[in-house]
């Protein structure tokens, strides 16, 4: 039993690990076979700030409608997101430094930070399913994203909360075994919307820093 | 059964179906790295449909969400440009057979439910383009002939006379003899030269057709204040119409013609710079995309007559008084002149120079809300009831201002602003910035006093 959890954690992690990055490596090559737009203007403003800032643009919520019309929703982005980053830095913390989860307080964190994300993943798939609009361009892999992404935060949570002497290896084997097809579906799945991130947020931002749009100063005259 | 039951049930030979059938390849001819990157980075979060002034005018409604217009042309993409869409289409919502789209509720989406505003994208927290997708798309119905009448009777004036409202030339040189007596009458002065392709001046200046053919008071503004000036400027007798259909259209190619027209009569000309009057899509059209659409590197300054009369008014080549102009006057940012093309503080800066009322309306700049007849919905009678119905937005905004006037620097926004205002039963008035200029005036004699 203990030998399979080690082939799960070790050996099976890696390959699935090996396996996204490929694909990640695939998908970028993909999408750089595009040709990108070539810009034939002179400049008004500098792009470099503007790239930065625009890249940075999911940490400034006060620059978006949305979020300030509602603020909520922005905490629910944050929680959501750092119960994935939580989950998917155990699967190095418990394999590979175990030690550290005997740290109280630390364990604690995990613990809040995944609960809230699970809680969010299932307030987010209510507002996916009741909400007209977003029904309407919700996919089935919205949902199953977001179904397992929820599934994920409650097997990380139950990989460091539950009682092993209860429930043996039980909670282990299902956060590992997860987090192995997690890894091997995100490639396919919207899930790897953060790997395109850069790419448009970058172009998005080098046209505007070009433009001069947003700057709040009058290009070329004062 | 017969053959032709046979044939007509399986649809061959349909001509709707054919056409739909080119719709792959015309989308792998047009795709960039930019707008692959829209398509694919959607995680359909929903936060555009707060931004969107038909989403928010209809909450009820889920087809006003930007990313389900987007995902119309997305589904295309993901069927047969993403490996994964070609594979598994049902499961990341690649939708059924491209050949079987109904193109036209594609159109009605594409060009009836969205005014290419682009306040969706900068509510993005991930930064798609939709209105880049959405315009993306009309492109390719354009190219397939499935187009608002409207539409595309104004590219067929532009493809075929050169400027959008089929003004001759003899109409041209008339109206600018015309204006040339109505700036001398107005200055009292015999020597206003309105030069048509002359050589070697400061700026060659484009206008819209409007302004010749409709509404000269912008045309004549600006041949008063060159005059004043002292400048050198001539228009050109071929592509003096700076508005441009492709823009709207979504054809590169009308784009590339039409802006091109320019760019050669400058060079032609040997203008050292190029104006462009009182227009959003105008000036975009002719200082930003034009530029990449005809693959014309830009070699001489471009600029919009906002940014000519700023000069004017700091080197004191014009003067004004600000204490003529009592009436509050806020001001609408122009979709193409502020948030595709940054210019947010220009206006501002003259509007203060004249207006001792000056009220900010909010949103503003960046942030404005669309005068909701963006993107040639002007020119698409079908699609008015919606957009006077979404206008409400826009009509709440210039409510709150208590302004008596509102001021743009479009003339496409002055007509769309002009119909939400008589639609909304407002008590305000619409005029451009050189109109206020005009207002403001000191006139030459009076300079010295
Ligand atoms: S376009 Fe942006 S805001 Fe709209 S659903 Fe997609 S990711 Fe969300
Ligand atoms: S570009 Fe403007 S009108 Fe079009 S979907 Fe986006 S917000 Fe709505």
């Amino acid at each position: 039993m203990n030998e399979f959890l080690g082939i799960i954690q070790h050996k099976l992690h890696m390959a699935v690990l090996a396996f996204m990055g490929i694909a990640y490596v695939l998908r970028i090559i993909w999408l750089l076979n595009f040709s990108a737009a070539r810009e034939r203007t002179l400049p008004a403003g500098q792009p470099a700030g503007v790239v930065v800032s625009s890249l940075l643009a999911v940490a400034k919520p006060w620059t978006r409608e949305g979020s300030n019309r509602n603020p909520v929703f922005y905490v629910q982005f944050v929680l959501f997101h750092l119960g994935a980053a939580a989950a998917i830095s155990l699967t190095y913390f418990i394999p590979y430094r175990p030690e550290l989860l005997k740290y109280g307080l630390f364990m604690r964190t995990l613990q809040i930070t995944l609960g809230a994300a699970f809680v969010v993943g299932l307030l987010r798939l209510y507002r996916r399913l009741a909400e007209p609009s977003l029904r309407m361009i919700s996919t089935p892999d919205d949902y199953f994203a977001l179904i397992m992404m929820t599934a994920f935060y409650a097997a990380a949570l139950g990989a460091i909360s539950v009682n092993s002497l209860m429930m043996g290896n039980g909670p282990l084997w299902a956060f590992f075994l997860m987090a192995a097809f997690f890894h091997f579906y995100v490639p396919f799945s919207k899930i790897i919307h953060y790997l395109y991130y850069p790419f448009t947020r970058y172009y998005l931002g080098k046209t505007m820093g070009h433009r001069n749009i947003g700057n709040g100063k009058i290009s070329g005259l004062s | 059964m017969n053959a032709n039951t046979h044939l007509s049930g399986n649809r061959l030979g349909d001509p709707a179906l054919a056409t739909a059938g080119r719709i792959p390849a015309l989308l792998r001819a047009r795709i960039n790295r930019q707008t692959a990157c829209s398509m694919v980075t959607c995680v359909h979060c929903g936060e555009c449909a707060q931004s969107c002034h038909y989403a928010l005018a209809r909450p009820h409604d889920p087809f006003m969400s930007p990313a389900y217009k987007a995902d119309q042309i997305r589904k295309i993409f993901n069927r047969h440009l993403d490996w994964l869409g070609r594979v598994f289409p049902r499961w990341v919502g690649a939708g059924g057979k491209t050949e079987e789209t109904d193109l036209s509720r594609l159109k009605d989406i594409v060009f009836g439910t969205c005014s290419g505003c682009r306040r969706c994208t900068f509510n993005c927290p991930m930064g798609v383009d939709n209105a880049a997708l959405i315009r993306l798309a009309r492109g390719i119905l354009m190219e397939v002939g499935v187009v608002p009448q409207g539409m595309s009777n104004v590219c067929r004036n532009q493809w075929e006379m050169g400027n959008q409202m089929r003004v001759t030339e003899e109409d041209f040189i008339d109206s600018l003899s015309w204006v040339r007596d109505e700036v001398q009458y107005e200055l009292g002065v015999n020597d206003v030269e309105i030069g048509v392709d002359k050589e070697d001046c400061d700026f060659i200046y484009a206008v819209n057709p409007r302004e010749v053919k409709y509404d000269p008071r912008s045309l004549i503004n600006a041949a008063k204040f060159f005059y004043l000036a002292g400048e050198s400027w001539t228009l050109p007798r071929h592509g003096w119409d700076q508005t441009n259909f492709g823009l709207f259209s979504g054809d590169d190619r009308l784009g590339a013609f039409m802006a091109g027209n320019l760019y050669q009569a400058a060079a032609r000309l040997r203008a050292k710079r190029i104006v462009v009057s009182e227009c959003g899509h105008g000036y975009r059209s002719v200082r930003w995309e034009g530029y990449n659409w005809a693959k014309h590197n830009q070699t001489i300054p471009t600029e919009s007559v906002i940014e000519t009369i700023i000069r004017y008014l700091r080197e004191g080549m014009i003067k004004v008084d600000r204490s003529r102009y009592r009436a509050s006057v806020t001001f609408h940012d122009s979709c193409n002149v502020a948030r595709y093309s940054g210019l947010v503080e220009e206006p501002r800066w003259i509007l203060k120079q004249i207006c001792s009322d000056f009220r900010e309306m909010h949103p503003n700049g960046m942030n404005n809300f669309c005068c909701t007849g963006g993107s040639g919905l002007l020119v698409m009678p079908e699609y008015r009831d919606i957009r006077l119905e979404v206008a409400k937005i826009k009509a709440e905004q210039l409510k709150t201002t208590g302004a008596d006037v509102v001021c743009t620097m479009c003339h496409n926004c002055r007509d769309g602003l002009g119909d939400l205002i008589s639609h909304y039963q407002l008590d305000m008035k619409v005029v451009q910035i050189m109109d206020l200029v005009a207002g403001a005036l000191i006139l030459p004699e009076k300079q010295g006093s």
